[in-house]
């Protein structure tokens, strides 16, 4: 009699001990295939959210000096206005909102302010988008916080910039920051107030992205390398709290998956251990006349985990076909924008055969060498 | 010549109500080709003299020696192979594998190393056992007579050198009794050497020598 032989006549004679421990590692092994087929998707579907809010930076002239830049706030030097129209023109990145920024500290009404004039924002081709910073008339200005209330100024009255009349369109509320002494107006009205025709210190570029795949640079690397080309006089700053919120959303996402991984898997190998160890109890007076026939240790050890292994294997092929069915079947209903990379993964389906068996034999461990130490002279005497 | 010598042998066994001396500095022999029934009322030590001699449960003191050889001086799997080679059990409880049928179960020890023995042979034992149209039955649906005499089959596969059986009619009617205890004779009229642990008296007529253990000491008339 094959020890194989007697595993298969064993399982026979039990069906409900090797059903109700087939259907944990069928349950783990679905779970983990459904896990990881939609995992994928939902790993992409993340990262696709997530890149098409883009990145938001900032642009200015190369040679600015940023040691000045960051105490001042914006860059003492300029660059051509037209760099805004080649940057929306170029087909090599997309954008949902750009804008053109000249700003300077100035003195006005015996106090330092920051004069910013804003271009019309500028939309992708085809899609009408809703401003992300002002919109601004010539003629008008929106005035902050603190000036408005040191100066007493209300919505609609005149003021003076320079010798030429605005209409303040907009009295800003308060904002706690540098904006508070801000007074903005059309680009056009704060380039011909300060004698700077065409010229501008800052591009703002909202959920700007590259268009031009390159499998060895990250998305970051080649937004800053397309935009090397196009603007070659202009450096990009990366406004960081869109990029850690993604860093973020990834280690949240991995760290989900961590836990609910180990817990699965307890959870399993404890209920397959404990039918085991039923099992055990069940064959005591078996495995005592096969240790009086003279059958030794291996020989018992492993009709336990040669039972463990078969249950293993069925499992893991069961597991992958409910896993896979239940991901195809309701994995696209949950990741809409990735659906189409919900496809069965055979990998998992090698995952599954190599790793259920060892999950099983690992859980069948203890009752096995139960089943090995125990007496026979004990269990054979016992009614 | 001596088949089996027990050599001052004691067991003692550690129990929640404190120690019990099972076996207490038995000496016996018992020689090639004999039929012993050792005799004793229930808790006297019978089972656990018959499990000794058999290599399955060692004695605490003393010796077992079969053929002058220390059963217990050698491996775990030296002794379970010299039980395999040259022992056959049979128990009161039958203890048939459930879930194999007939066949396979007198089959069972040819599971251990290599045998000469095969289906032939269990055929030929079950037929003499008036087994054969039982063969491919379950244990659950058989008598307890049929499950017995499944239980000499397996004993006898190997042609074994002793029989060592306890209670073996403990279960039985007194016509299937007589069945089971004609096989064991059977089995000793070809050299067999056969000891049988009974606490009646039924096997006695058989025996050509009968020990009396009381208190796990041996008491010969």
């Amino acid at each position: 009699m094959t020890t194989s032989r007697l595993i298969l006549k064993e399982i026979l004679q039990r069906k409900l001990n090797f059903l109700l421990s087939l259907m944990a590692i069928v349950i783990a092994a679905a779970l983990f295939v459904s896990f990881f087929t939609t995992g994928e998707a939902s790993k992409n579907e993340t990262i696709r959210l997530m890149r098409d809010i883009g990145f938001n930076l900032r642009i200015i002239p190369e040679k600015t000096n940023m040691e000045k830049f960051w105490r001042a706030g914006f860059s003492e030097l300029t660059m051509p206005e037209s760099h805004v129209y080649e940057l929306a023109s170029h087909g090599g990145i997309s954008y949902a909102h750009l804008t053109a920024i000249l700003q300077k500290k100035v003195i006005w009404q015996d106090r330092e302010i920051f004069l910013t004039g804003i271009a019309p924002e500028i939309s992708p081709p085809g899609k009408k988008k809703t401003p992300m910073i002002f919109s601004i008339d010539q003629g008008n200005v929106y005035i902050g916080f603190e000036i408005s209330q040191s100066l007493g100024l209300r919505k609609g009255d005149i003021i003076d910039i320079f010798g030429k009349p605005f209409t303040i369109a907009q009295s800003l509320s308060e904002s706690g920051s540098v904006d508070d002494i801000r007074i903005y107006a059309h680009l056009h009205d704060v380039q011909s107030l300060l004698n700077m025709e065409s010229q501008i210190n800052e591009i703002k570029a909202l959920q700007c992205l590259c268009l031009v795949d390159n499998e060895n640079m990250n998305s970051q690397e080649m937004l800053r390398d397309q935009l090397a080309k196009i603007l070659p006089d202009a450096k990009v700053i990366l406004i960081q709290n869109i990029a850690t919120a993604r860093e973020s959303q990834r280690i949240m996402a991995e760290r989900y998956f961590g836990f609910i991984i180990p817990f699965v898997v307890i959870v399993c190998m404890s209920w397959i251990g404990i039918l085991a160890m039923l099992n055990v109890r069940e064959r005591r007076q078996e495995i005592g006349i096969m240790r009086a026939l003279g059958y030794g240790s291996s020989k018992i050890g492993a009709l336990f985990l040669g039972k463990a292994v078969l249950i293993g294997l069925i499992g893991a092929v069961l597991g992958f076909g409910i896993g896979t069915g239940l991901a195809l079947k309701f994995g696209p209903a949950i990741f809409k924008v990735t659906a189409s990379m919900i496809t069965p993964q055979i990998k998992l389906l090698y995952w599954a055969v190599i790793v259920s068996p060892a999950v099983c034999a690992l859980s069948f461990f203890i009752p096995s060498m139960i089943a090995v130490a125990q007496d026979p002279a004990i269990t054979l005497r016992e009614e | 010549m001596i088949m089996i010598r027990l050599e001052n042998a004691s067991k003692t066994y550690q129990t929640r109500h404190g120690q019990v001396r099972a076996l207490d500095r038995v000496s016996l022999h018992i020689n090639e080709g004999e039929f012993v029934v050792v005799r004793g009322p229930s808790g006297s030590g019978k089972t656990t003299l018959l499990l000794s001699i058999g290599g399955m449960l060692q004695p605490t003191e003393g010796r077992v020696l079969i053929k002058n050889s220390d059963l217990y001086a050698v491996s775990k799997k030296q002794r379970a192979r010299f039980r395999a080679e040259n022992i056959g059990f049979v128990f009161q409880l039958f203890h048939l594998v459930p879930y194999l049928n007939i066949i396979e179960n007198v089959l069972l020890p040819v599971g251990v190393g290599r045998s000469q023995y095969g289906q032939e042979d269990a055929k030929k034992l079950l037929d003499r056992l008036k087994l054969m149209e039982r063969m491919f039955h379950k244990p659950a649906e058989l008598s307890a007579g049929e499950k017995q005499r499944t239980a000499i089959a397996r004993a006898m596969l190997k042609n074994p050198k002793i029989i060592l059986a306890d209670e073996p009619t403990g279960n039985l009617d007194p016509e299937n009794s007589e069945e089971i205890i004609r096989h064991l004779v059977e089995f000793h009229s070809r050299g067999g050497t056969v000891i049988v642990v009974t606490h009646g008296k039924a096997v006695d007529r058989y025996a050509g020598r009968v020990v009396h253990l009381k208190k796990g000491q041996i008491n010969e008339p």
